[in-house]
């Protein structure tokens, strides 16, 4: 993979690489992705593709509220809270 | 039959005996490192007392909720976070009496081989300080090989149950895929995962998996267990030409070998089988496994919890910041991989490639099911290997996934068994088991255990409980 390549895909992952990271993932990402090439050999045009193993249908229910409420736990883990709303940068 | 050994039923309801236990599971931990909370009195406040597993205590891999303990998933970003809620597994567990007494160390989010990728600092192997247990679920397997514990529950998304628990000498049981409610475990790859047992006993993990399976309305993938089929009188072994021909380490390649002249002593037919997908199963796994990671760890973005970097001048900025400051390297390069295989002008060749291998090693598995009830296997190619840059570098820890992750491509339920000590180290070997075949593992695994059974660690103790 190019450097180029990388870093777009960082940028994607909202991930930002120091130049020392970018040149050791350069190098691991392409010794990976070389491995991954072996699965061009396997003659794939018959196969249907598998997403889940053992799941034949989709499971629908009704929109609901269920189970336990833990609205204002789950505030608590947030790093900067104003009442109940999270604090974040200015957006503008 | 005996499910647990005798010092483990009602340990709570006994205070004398608690406190010798504490005792000897801190002491033990000190060397251990298994543990990244250890707090039995807040365990023992959310059990129902009464039940199948009255006052046992059992450990919890960090990735997996328990309302009122943290859930780090041995990550720095999380290092502060505190369950609100418990996973559907736990609640089950606790509804029998069950005692969580702690959360146990990991790979982060359970990317990795060896316990040594958590920012919390590395776990040691019960058998020798200077090796690795395992991995991802390293700390549940060495609180079990040490007697800290009796059962550990760990998450096994390409061998992280089966690997650490053959490395740590003790059971390792990654069940059928959705048996067991996904709910409040920390989603890594949704469609390969399950959460499982490491015990010192084969009974006890069948004991386990019975109480926690079943479906769940929280997780819509999770499946009602079938009616158990009738059991084959003998069961016929099928062992796959393609392990034959692997590179496996010596001690790896002598244990196999002593198995094979085990099973027919144990009433076992082998059977020579071929799964000719075998060798694409590592770049076939690695690809879903990563593509489904970067979507599943988008959500962690410091912004509702987690370490947030407050230095950042805008909210793109600070998730940027947070994601980059937060996750260690091997999760950073993991998610990276994941978004490049996923992105348009790559799919096919990679994402889309994948999961057509997948179904061609699912239908590798029904062919060869049709002619055997169990395949047997080795867990690992490579017996407990060192700490640090004398042991294994991460690529060649990344294609010593080839014989447990080929199980959760399918989802199949496998489980890790001790086969055999090599140069004083526990080699693991694992049975493999067509969906739903849970009961034909534990009879196998039980077979082999009458046989052999886990061996002690030398630290190992339970002079606590005289």
């Amino acid at each position: 993979m190019k450097r180029e390549d990388l870093y777009t895909t960082a940028v994607m992952a909202r991930l930002k690489l120091s130049e020392e990271e970018l040149a050791r993932f350069e190098k691991e990402v392409s010794r990976i992705l070389e491995y991954f090439s072996k699965m061009m050999e396997v003659e794939v045009e018959d196969l249907p593709p598998t997403t889940h193993a053992l799941l034949k249908e989709n499971r629908l229910r009704e929109d609901e509220p269920a189970g336990e409420d833990c609205a204002d736990l789950l505030l608590q883990n947030a790093p900067e809270l104003e009442e109940r709303f999270i604090v974040i940068p200015n957006v503008l | 039959m005996k499910y647990l050994d005798d010092h483990w039923p009602g340990l709570f309801s006994d205070p004398g005996r608690v406190e010798r236990w504490q005792d000897y599971a801190r002491r033990t931990d000190e060397k251990i490192r298994s543990f990244l909370q250890f707090e039995p009195e807040t365990g023992q406040a959310l059990s129902a007392g009464e039940g199948k597993i009255s006052g046992v205590p059992f450990a919890v891999k960090d990735n997996i909720a328990v309302n009122d303990f943290r859930l780090t998933c041995g990550s720095g970003l999380l290092e502060q976070l505190e369950s609100p809620y418990t996973a559907t597994a736990i609640k089950r567990l606790q509804a029998e009496g069950g005692v969580v007494v702690g959360k146990t160390n990991l790979d982060e989010f359970g990317m990795g081989s060896s316990t040594e990728n958590s920012y919390f600092g590395a776990t040691h192997n019960p058998w020798d300080l200077a090796r690795v247990p395992g991995g991802s679920s390293g700390g549940s397997a060495a609180a079990v090989a040490s007697g800290v514990v009796p059962f550990a529950l760990g998450s096994d998304t390409g061998g992280s149950v089966r690997q650490p628990a053959a490395f740590c000498g003790v059971y390792g049981l990654k069940p059928t895929y959705g048996t067991v409610s996904r709910f409040g475990l920390v989603a890594y790859a949704s469609s390969l995962e399950v959460i499982g047992v490491i015990s010192k006993r084969v009974a006890t993990a069948g004991l386990v998996f019975s109480i926690m399976r079943g479906q769940d309305p929280l997780d819509h993938s999770s499946l009602d267990y079938p009616e158990q089929l009738r059991q084959p009188k003998a069961l016929k072994v099928g062992i796959p030409a393609e392990c034959r021909k692997m590179k496996l380490h010596e001690d790896v390649r002598c244990s196999f070998e002593k198995t094979l002249k085990i099973l027919p002593d144990l009433g076992f037919e082998v059977k020579e089988i071929a799964l000719p997908s075998l060798e694409y199963v590592v770049s076939a796994y690695y690809v879903i496994a990563m593509a489904e990671a970067s979507a599943n760890l988008a959500r962690f973005d410091g912004i509702r919890y987690g370490a947030r970097d407050m230095s950042a001048d805008n909210p793109e900025e600070l998730v940027i910041l947070s994601r980059s400051r937060g996750l260690g390297e091997e999760v950073r390069f993991r998610i990276l991989l994941g978004t490049y295989v996923l992105r348009s002008g790559f799919q096919d060749q990679y994402y889309l490639r994948a999961q057509k291998i997948r179904t061609a090693i699912r239908r590798d598995f029904e062919l060869a099911f049709s002619g055997v009830d169990l395949i047997l296997m080795p867990v690992y190619p490579y017996p407990p290997f060192k700490t640090g840059s004398e042991g294994l570098d991460p690529f060649t820890q990344k294609l010593a996934d080839i014989f447990t992750s080929s199980a959760n491509l399918a989802g199949l339920p496998a489980m890790s068994f001790p086969a055999s000590m090599e140069s004083g180290l526990p080699i693991g070997m694992q049975f493999l088991a067509p969906p739903f075949g849970e009961e034909l593992l534990f009879r196998a695994c039980s077979a082999y255990e009458s046989r052999f059974p886990a061996p002690d660690p030398p630290l190992y103790s339970t002079t606590w409980s005289d």
